[in-house]
This record gives structure tokens, sequence and C-alpha cells, in this order.
């Protein structure tokens, strides 16, 4: 009799801790169930992205925006800007690179696309730390306007062609010589702008022109065959770059927008790491231009749907874009060494140079 | 490959528990219960079973991993490999696996060419060094000062210090350590390029470098049990996994490693866990609980206390002494690791290493012929053979013959039917020695031990300085029990040679284990993954 009492206990236990676990594990989903059965089937577009934007296009609201005004359900893969338009594009709805250079190698491998939009846009720093802005300060390379730091790209190119040990410039702690570190600027855009604005500058500070690139090509290879290996991924490469620390990436070019996106979405770490990271701004610098290949209608709504103005200014606020609109201070952004405004501004070579330069640094 | 299987059972056990508990309590237990669920509520929860496929480093994480899998509710197989075969894995598409964890990112992007990886967020680091016997370090001058490649080669080269390190085309450690070789070697800071590859100064000096490797292995975390095993004087490993080694060493009352970080030859694993994205929502969603728990704080102070860096900047108070001083782990420093050659670059220094570097094997092949073979068993072994002897074949899978590499077999039952050589290195000669095999006839009763105290006797009669000599059993293992030979081979020759076992048909590994386990071998189902058992094979060896 006692027996049977403590099977039915038992019994209920079991039932009461599968009920438990149900409620524990399933309330999330069910919400969810109730929210998407609400609306319409929505349509699934999916495509290629450069790392950057992933934080952008994985955002709860801009998905939900996306998905309650536009109907559209967003998957994506992660692509290099370069290496996405050479990928299998079965089945996709849409290329998101980094640059109206990756857009005319779009156009030269398949043709006019369905429709393409800039959508975002956002200028090449270089990332470095305290130690190393110090160093460089010294050097005479820095210009500083409030807490915005310009580094001369001229003597910084000066540098690297002179193979300057860190040790000679006072940073002993670092091994090897004075490097940016890219993403491959054969195959991702944040290491292709850079490679732009490094020609420029290896010109004598004017766009480079095709009469010019056999002179110019050959040091551009000497720099970036120095770099060794490089990542793809222009987020890969911010984010080794706040983890890793200063031994293992000195100085990192990437989008503004990387830190500032870093800043609002992880505050926390951000505070732990601030006051050693340092946002140069490269004088002249270059626009990196966000923009959407459609590849069929459902490409186009996402544009649409992009375009939207509370998406647009959820891409500053939120992930650092500069979409236009929506210019403010460093103080509302909460991180310091924001500039105001991108004023000197190198002009991109046009797409044959850069195609030039692409195939010389494969 | 090891494998390993994290269940939630123990989870619905607990909750079954406390509910059991909480039937039979008093009002103020229960509300314990309910604080306990506040403070998990920031843990994302998800269902199904995640595959990982994981560098071996990673299996001292078991019990975070364990309670991962329980905070989460999601299951976790993992299976361990070495890193630079996890990319081989990714380049092939990882249809076996949800997400990948290397130990180093380069692995990861350079085998992403499909672009299936997403999530990929560093767990922890450790910079890969030199752990040296205590005493040695002392006798050498690396006590307390900065220390180079050049000056630890100098150390190698005259005879002062061997070294055992993990095989550089399998695992991530050994390939970082072989680059920083070369670097040195060259004297350059960065830039290797594919002709410097070609330099005969180059090709000498790290030939014989790598001559100075007393044992190889496939992955870092066997690198360290054997090194525990044995009487070694240095390995290059994992910070993380000589400091594992230094407890261990300590609490046997035994001599630690001293750790060197050589300032011209230092890299870094970051550790990437990556989703493979094979489309399945639910699998995202499960990785991402996984991967969100593993960045908590409590799991990062946790991955911390094995001997992970979680920070670049230093080591949290509470994990402190697990980074002891004395041992030499210097968590101050900045570190500055090399840089890694480019892709195409780095693939040839990896085949080189392969084909003309390492050491050359000395691989004694004992194939068990006896009638419990016939069939199947029979078939697979020959199969088996034709893998390894016929290049065309061995090539697929990194697994040709290097310079110099001698290769024997010996055709046994319960006595020794043949002995084979093949006569030198070439395609041609391995292609006979494979017609050999072939062509051979089933015969009578078995007996494991005979043989391999046959092979003990074949491998005595080379200069091992100049080999990583390596038995290989092929058996199903069912053999009349003689160890007493084996061991009196064993003591008689005095010679320091692993027996491996690949396992066929319907095998029972039990003898096979114990051999292993007396000369730092290993036991592979030759049946289940041959390539692999290759594989593991050849990275010892």
């Amino acid at each position: 009799m006692r027996k049977k009492i403590i099977g039915l206990v038992l019994l209920i236990c079991v039932m009461a801790a599968v009920g438990g676990i149900y409620l524990l594990t399933g309330g999330s989903g069910d919400g969810k169930e109730k929210e998407t059965g609400k609306t319409k089937p929505k349509t699934a577009v999916s495509g290629y992205v450069g790392g950057e934007k992933i934080g952008f296009l994985e955002d709860e609201e801009v998905l939900s925006i996306l998905g309650e005004k536009y109907g559209l359900e967003v998957d994506y893969s992660k692509a290099g800007s370069l290496d996405m338009m050479t990928a299998d594009l079965e089945g996709r709805n849409y290329l998101f690179p980094s640059s109206s250079i990756a857009l005319e190698y779009y156009e030269e491998l398949h043709g006019s696309p369905v429709q393409s939009e800039i959508l975002l846009n956002t200028p090449i720093v270089l990332y470095t730390h305290k130690m190393v802005l110090d160093a460089f300060d010294s050097q005479g390379l820095i210009t500083k306007d409030g807490d915005v730091n310009y580094i001369d790209m001229a003597k910084l190119v000066e540098l690297i062609q002179n193979d300057t040990a860190w040790a000679d410039i006072g940073v002993p702690e670092l091994y090897g010589t004075v490097s940016v570190d890219t993403t491959d600027p054969a195959r991702s855009n944040s290491g292709n702008m850079f490679a732009a604005l490094l020609a420029d500058v290896l010109n004598g500070g004017q766009t480079l022109t095709p009469e010019k690139v056999d002179e110019i090509l050959p040091q551009l290879q000497t720099i970036f065959g120095k770099l060794g290996y490089m990542e793809t991924s222009s987020s890969d490469l911010f984010s080794q770059f706040l983890r890793m620390g200063v031994g293992a990436t000195p100085i990192a070019a990437g989008y503004e927008s990387q830190i500032i996106e870093y800043a609002m979405l992880h505050p926390e770490e951000y505070e732990s790491v601030r006051d050693d990271i340092v946002v140069l701004y490269p004088a002249p610098t270059v626009w990196s231009a966000h923009v959407l290949i459609a590849l069929d209608d459902a490409g186009k709504t996402l544009i649409r749907g992009l375009q939207d103005e509370e998406v647009q200014k959820l891409a500053w606020e939120k992930h650092g874009f500069r979409t236009g609109n929506y210019e403010i201070s460093d103080k509302e952004l909460g991180v310091p060494g924001i500039a105001d405004n991108i004023t000197q501004v190198a002009q991109v070579p046009s797409y044959d140079v850069m195609r030039r330069i692409i195939d010389g640094l494969r | 490959m090891r494998k390993r299987k994290f269940g939630t059972a123990l989870t619905l056990f607990l909750a079954f528990a406390l509910l059991l508990t909480g039937c039979a309590g008093s009002p103020g237990e229960a509300k314990t219960e309910e604080k306990e669920r506040d403070a998990s509520a920031e843990i994302m929860k998800a269902d199904g079973t995640i595959r990982i496929l994981s560098g071996s480093e990673n299996e001292e994480l078991e019990a975070v991993i364990d309670e991962c899998s329980q905070a989460t509710g999601v299951e976790i197989e993992i299976d361990y490999k070495g890193s630079v075969d996890i990319m081989r894995a990714l380049e092939s598409g990882a249809e076996e696996y949800d997400a990948v964890w290397p130990a180093s990112s380069i692995w990861l992007s350079m085998g992403d060419v499909d672009h299936l990886v997403k999530h990929s967020q560093s767990i922890s680091m450790t910079p890969v060094v030199f752990g040296i016997r205590d005493s040695l370090a002392e006798e050498l001058g690396f006590k307390g000062k900065d220390v180079s490649v050049k000056d630890i080669l100098a150390a190698i080269q005259g005879g002062k210090m061997s070294f055992c390190m993990t095989s550089a085309t399998q695992s991530n450690s050994g390939a970082s350590a072989y680059i920083g070789f070369l670097y040195a070697l060259l004297g350059k800071q960065e830039g290797m390029t594919a002709e410097d590859l070609q330099g005969e100064q180059l090709r000498a000096d790290i030939t014989e470098l790598l001559g100075g490797v007393e044992r190889s292995s496939g992955s870092s975390d066997w690198l360290k049990d054997l090194f525990l095993k044995e009487d070694y004087d240095a390995m290059v490993n994992y910070e993380c996994l000589i400091i594992d080694a230094n407890r261990q060493l300590e609490s046997e009352g035994k001599e630690p490693l001293y750790i060197v970080y050589p300032y011209d030859g230092l890299s870094i694993a970051d550790s990437p866990l990556g989703y493979v994205d094979h489309g399945d929502s639910q699998k995202e969603e499960a990785f991402q609980a996984v991967q969100q728990y593993l960045l908590s704080k409590e799991a990062q102070s946790e991955i911390e206390a094995t001997g992970r860096r979680i920070s670049a900047n230093g080591v949290s108070d509470e994990n402190k002494e697990v980074f002891n001083e004395e041992w030499g782990v210097d968590t101050e420093r900045i570190l500055s690791p090399i840089q890694m050659p480019d892709a195409d670059v780095l693939m040839e220094a990896l085949n080189l290493y392969q084909t003309s570097f390492k050491k050359p094997s000395l691989n004694i092949y004992c194939l068990d012929f006896s009638g419990s073979m016939e069939g199947t068993g029979e078939a697979q072994l020959k199969d088996a053979m034709s893998q390894i002897l016929l290049q065309e074949n061995a090539s697929r899978n990194f697994l040709q013959a290097n310079a110099g590499e001698v290769n024997e077999v010996i055709f046994f039952d319960n006595t020794i039917l043949d002995i084979e050589r093949a006569a030198d290195d070439s395609d041609e000669a391995l292609a006979q020695l494979y017609q050999k095999v072939a062509d051979f006839q089933i015969a009578g009763g078995t007996d494991i031990y005979n043989a391999a105290a046959q092979a003990l006797a074949e491998a005595s009669s080379y200069d091992l300085e100049k080999y990583t000599p390596a038995i290989i059993l092929m058996t199903d293992g069912v053999s009349d029990y003689n160890y007493q030979t084996f061991q009196e081979a064993w003591d008689i020759l005095g010679i320091d040679v692993p027996v491996f076992s690949i396992t066929f048909g319907t095998a029972d590994p039990t003898q096979l284990e114990e051999l292993a386990e007396a000369t730092g071998g290993r036991v592979f189902d030759g049946t289940q993954d041959l390539t692999e058992a290759f594989r593991s094979v050849k990275g010892y060896n």
C-alpha cells in the first residue's frame, strides 16, 4: 500500500517536472509562434553579407520592421564583398557588399542587377591602442581636434615602407615592424578600401589614374606582401583586434561603424576596453558605401525595407552607419573620439584601376 | 579521433529531485528554488543536439561543457581532431557537424571556402609556448630572461635538449611552432614567401631541427598525455596544457616544466567556436544558446580556471594562482605573436613538412593473416594497406611517404609467415610492397605478441635516432595470450617504439589496449574511419 502511494507521488512529481521543464524551455517558443501566427506568411530572403553588417541584420528591431511592414524574413551568409561576387548565387535574393567597386565587379561578371542602392555609409578608420597612439604622437603623425585623432597617412606609409621596427619608435614590447592589419584586399572590402587609400597616398595624394598603376602597384604589393595571412572578414578582424590585445593586432583597418556598434551592443565589454582603444581617422580617408544588390523582386523589397526611415535611424544610432539624415555628435553616441563630420576624403580610384589592384594583390 | 557526449539527462533528474523535495518540503525551500530559476533566467534555453568538431585541447573543458549542456538543455556531442584536420573537414562541407571549434581562427577562415560558418567567436586564448624541465631551463639560462627561438634551436642543435611537438600537418600548436622555427631560421620577422621555402640552407636547417623531435602526435592534448607518461626534456604546447601538465607533475612529486615565451616565435590560439550553417534554424538556436553560455561570466571564469586566458589584459584575481609564476607563467607580458604566412605559402610549408622536412618514419606493419581474419577482416585489411602504400591514394589524405621513409611488413598468424620491406621511399617500391600484401593468403592461429616482438627486433636494427618509429598491428585482436614474449623483447632490446593497433573484422581491442598502454601507442577502429586511424598513426610517427 505504502509503495503504491509513493509510486503515485512519484508519478505526479514526474508529470510536474515534465510540465515545469516544458514551461522553462517552451515559453519563448510559444511566444514566437503566437506573434508570427497573427501576420501573413513572410517572404524569406537570403543573400551574402559583409561581416560588418551582420549585427545590423540580426537586430531584432530592424528585423521586426522588415517583417511587419515589408513581410520579409531575412537570412544571410557571411562572405567578403568581392568573394561573394564569385560565390554560388543559386537561391540567393540579394548581395550586400560594402562598396561600389564590388557593385561594378558584379556588373562585370553578371551584368546589370535588378536594382542596386547605396543604403549605408561609413569611413575607413584605423583601430589601435593607447600605447601605439602615444608612439605615433611622439613621431609627429597625429593631429588632434578635440578628442578626435587624425593620422598623417603619408608619414605612416613612410614608416611602413622603411620597415621601421616598433622598437625604433619606442614600443619594444611589440614584435616586428610597423604595419596595418587589413582584411585580404582581393576578397574583402575594408582591405580593398585601405588599398585604395594607400594607392592615392603613394600617388602623392592624387587619385590614382590608370596611367600610373604600373608605378604604384609594386609598392602596394610589397606593403601587403609583408602582412602574411589576412582575414577575409572585417568583423573577424575587428573582433580579433578587440580580443587579442595590442601584441596581436597593433593596428587594424576597419569601418568607423564597428566601434560604435560594439559600444551600443556590448556596453559592458566596451567599458573594459574603452580607455585603451583608439580610433584614428586617416587623413585623408575614403568612404565605404554599402550597396544592396537585388537579384530579384524579393531583393527589391529588401531595398525598400532598409530605406525605411526607422531602419535608417537604427542603422546610425545602434550600428554606427552614417545614413545622411542622422548626424549626431559623439556625446550622444557614448564613444569618444568619433568625428562629427568626415571632411578629409580621398576619391577611390576608378573601377579599372581597382580591378588591376585587386588582380595584382591576389 | 575521440568522441564525447554531453547529455541533459541529469537536468531531468535534478529537476525531478528538486520537485520531489518541493513536493515534500517546506515553503521556504520552494523559495530557494525560485531564486535559482531567476539567476539562470539570462541563460538561453534550446532543444536538440549539436555536434561539434573540436580541437583536442578542449577536452580539458569537459566539466564546463557538461554544465553548459545542462544549463541550456542542448545535448552536445563532440568529436576531437587536430585543427588542421578541422580545416580539411570544413573544406569538404563538414556535413556531420553543426559547429567547429579549432584552436585558431586561421584554420576556420582558410577552411570556410563555402561560407558556411556564422557566429564565430573566440571562447578563450592561450599562447603556444615551450615547456622545458625546470632544472634544464635553469641550466640553459632560460629562466627569467627573454629567450628567442634561436636560443632554443642552439640548445637543440647542441644536443642539450630534445623536445616533442604535435604534427604540423594536423595540429595548430605544431603548425604554429613550425612556422616560428622557419621564421627564426630565415632570420625574417614577416612576409615568408614560397621562394624562401626553397632555400637550400633553410631546408638543411629545418630538417636538422626537426630531427630533434622525440615524438610527434596528432593533437595537443594527446601530446601532453604522452609527455606525462614518458620522460622528455621539453614540449611545444599551449600554455594552458603546460599548466595542466604541471599540476599533474607536481601532484606526483615530479619536476614541473618552466614556460618559455620565445619572442620571435610566439603565436596565440584564439579558440573560435563557429556555427556551421546547414540550414536548420533549430540547430542555430541551440548553437547560440551554447555559445552564449560559454561566453557568460560564470563559464568564462571556469574556463580561466583551467589556465586559459579570457582577456588580453591579464588574469582575474580569483584565478591568479592558476597562472603560477614559479612555472614561468607571465601574464603581464604583452603577447606579440609572429605573423602567419599567406594561405598558399602556409600550405606549401605544411606540404614540405610532411614530405621532406620531418624525421622519416619507420613503419613496421604487422598484418594478421590468421584464420579468424578470413573473409571480411582480410578484405578490410588489404584495402587499408592500399590506402597507405599506394601513394596516389595516400596523397589524397596527406598520408604520403616522406623522404627516407622505411616501410616493412610482417605477415603473421601464430608464427611469423614472412617479412617484406619496400626497397626505398619511391611510389613504385611501395606499390610492389602492396602487391605482396594483396597476394598474401590466410593461414592458421593468432599470436600478436610474437609479431610485435619480431617487429621490435626489426626496429632495433635501425638507427632510431634518425627515424620516428612505429609498429602498426593490423588485426582482429583475438590472440593467444602470450604477453611474456613481447615483454621479454621489450626488456632485452630496450628501445622505445610505440605499438599502434588498427582493428578489423569482429575486433576485441582488450589485448591491444594493453600493448598500447605499455608502449605509448593507441588503438584505432579500422572499420569506422580508416583514414582517421592512419592520419593519427602518421601524426604520431
